[in-house]
């Protein structure tokens, strides 16, 4: 029970910082600068890992289709089943969990770092908001950049998918991209972004708000990358499955 | 007021700061059950007390960084408990703070932490603010520093580096919060001597929380101890020296490295 009230209490202090972090950011003047920084920083630098993570994922899903179907006669499919798989589920969510385990530990361990070392303190007592200085750059440069890193993602994990199915089934590669076309419709890509949208939300505000509550010096900054690791990858996965629901409750 | 408080010579002038009644308590912790002090325009005051009773977070409450609960903190005739954010800009703008690590800003230069502050203000141009930087620099005894990152810095220097980012826009009162913790001898004597500089130069309201008795009687006009989770004594250096109640005499012969007759 009291684990329930406390997840309660913390999800309501996630909610205030959230429209904290929205008011500030746009209170004048408006800082553009620390949100390209952010960007590059948490954004840009994860393409490496998003590459990897779809690439793989592309080619062992085309894989165990193109082998699992195969007494069934339906090894043909495997280019349709692995984009649909890609660009609904595993390219968003795989995406966010890599990142997420990344950008959102970073954000937790600098943040914690700079509570413990009292320069969130310090920006305070010279006058500045540590919301619109620390975590509004981080949260939004998340909602943007996680959408980008999941197109990246859908294009490498299809492509992936590609290289194997043509290996393991023979079809050609121009077949393979006539099923992917016929199988994929705006309402699947739609589906996959707007969900990153709420998974870059969660791993920025998540990031920051473990980071900022950090307490108990530096054993507590270790707590707290840990504890955002675990949180932030519990949440997408649950918020995964809520979002999923609504989408496809929606649009099908 | 308790009445082991009793300054034998309070100022005659108006307080600017005044605590009042304070109350503060971090979960079933009771840090200030009654914490009373006035501090005084232009004095040198040090807050000392032993290690956990709540020197910082007196500090801390004065400019809002940790918010009392229950009583009354005044600064400049206004109550500073019942400010939100916005309103408390204009005691931070006027109250600096020195921390105790420094806290500098780890990814910014010198420069541009000294900077900090006087962007967050809109202090002046580019080539003013530099200027500013150059001449708090100067104060501090760190000229020529603009470039370097806190990584590359001593101890003693992320404190004057510190400093210098605290006076950039020349605040009425500076508060020290232990500013020779952790330093050796010869950056415990180089900071004693910035503050009572400061003093001089500046005019400022200095407030110094310590545990290190020699820089106290180095630099203050008054010494008040905390103690029961109250200012439980206020007095000149003098009378401190001077003093009979056993817990500040205890103290003070504790801080000097003198063994108390329990302890022998």
């Amino acid at each position: 029970m009291e684990g329930f009230i406390t997840l309660l209490r913390d999800a309501g202090a996630v909610a205030i910082l959230t429209v904290r972090a929205f008011f500030a950011f746009f209170k004048a003047p408006m800082e553009i600068t620390p949100v390209t920084y952010q960007l590059d920083h948490s954004g840009i630098r994860s393409w490496s890992i998003t590459v990897l993570t779809a690439l793989f994922t592309g080619m062992v899903l085309a894989l165990q289709f193109a082998t699992g179907l195969e007494p069934y006669g339906g090894s043909m499919y495997t280019g349709k089943l692995v984009s649909l798989g890609i660009v609904r589920e595993l390219g968003p969510t795989l995406t966010a969990l890599l990142v997420g385990g990344r950008v959102g530990s970073g954000f937790a361990a600098e943040l914690g770092s700079m509570v413990v070392s009292e320069q969130v303190d310090a920006i305070r007592s010279l006058g500045a908001d540590p919301i619109k200085k620390l975590v509004a750059p981080r949260v939004l440069a998340c909602i943007i950049a996680l959408p980008l890193l999941t197109i990246l993602a859908d294009g490498v994990g299809v492509f992936g998918g590609l290289l194997i199915t043509m290996r393991e089934v023979g079809v050609t590669a121009k077949f393979f991209f006539t099923q992917v076309k016929d199988t994929l419709g705006m309402v699947d890509l739609l589906h996959g972004l707007a969900k990153s949208v709420f998974f870059g939300y969660f791993i920025g505000i998540l990031g920051c708000f473990i980071g900022l509550n950090t307490t108990g010096g530096t054993e507590g900054v270790g707590q707290s990358t840990t504890k955002a690791v675990v949180t932030t990858a519990i949440t997408l996965l649950v918020s995964n499955y809520v979002l999923s629901t609504i989408f496809v409750a929606i649009y099908g | 007021m308790d009445e082991r408080n009793s300054p034998s010579s309070p100022p005659t002038r108006e307080p600017l700061i005044e605590f009042t009644g304070v109350k503060k308590r971090f979960g079933p912790k009771v840090i200030y059950e009654d914490a009373t002090l006035s501090i005084y325009p232009g004095e040198t005051i040090t807050i000392l007390g032993g290690s956990g009773t709540g020197k910082s977070v007196l500090i801390k409450m004065l400019i809002g960084l940790l918010r009392a609960d229950a009583g009354s903190i005044k600064a400049f005739g206004h109550e500073v408990t019942t400010m939100n954010e916005a309103q408390l800009l204009s005691v931070r703008t006027r109250i600096a703070m020195l921390f105790q690590s420094g806290a500098l800003f780890d990814s910014l230069t010198v420069e541009q932490n000294i900077k900090y502050p006087l962007r967050e203000h809109a202090w002046g141009t580019d080539a003013q603010m530099k200027a500013r930087v150059e001449e708090v620099l100067e104060m501090v005894g760190m000229p020529g520093s603009q470039k370097l990152k806190p990584a590359e810095l001593s101890g003693g220097m992320r404190k004057r580096v510190g400093l210098a980012r605290a006076i950039a826009i020349q605040p009425e009162v500076i508060l020290y919060d232990e500013p020779t913790t952790g330093l050796d001898p010869v950056n415990v004597r180089r900071i004693n001597g910035l503050i009572l500089s400061l003093q001089a130069k500046l005019g400022v309201t200095s407030i110094v929380v310590t545990h290190d008795m020699d820089s106290c009687f180095t630099v203050t006009d008054r010494i008040a101890m905390l103690y029961d989770k109250r200012i439980a004594f206020v007095g000149t250096a003098d009378e401190t020296e001077t003093c009979t109640i056993p817990y500040v005499r205890e103290f003070i012969r504790g801080g000097r490295g003198v063994l108390s007759e329990d302890v022998v």
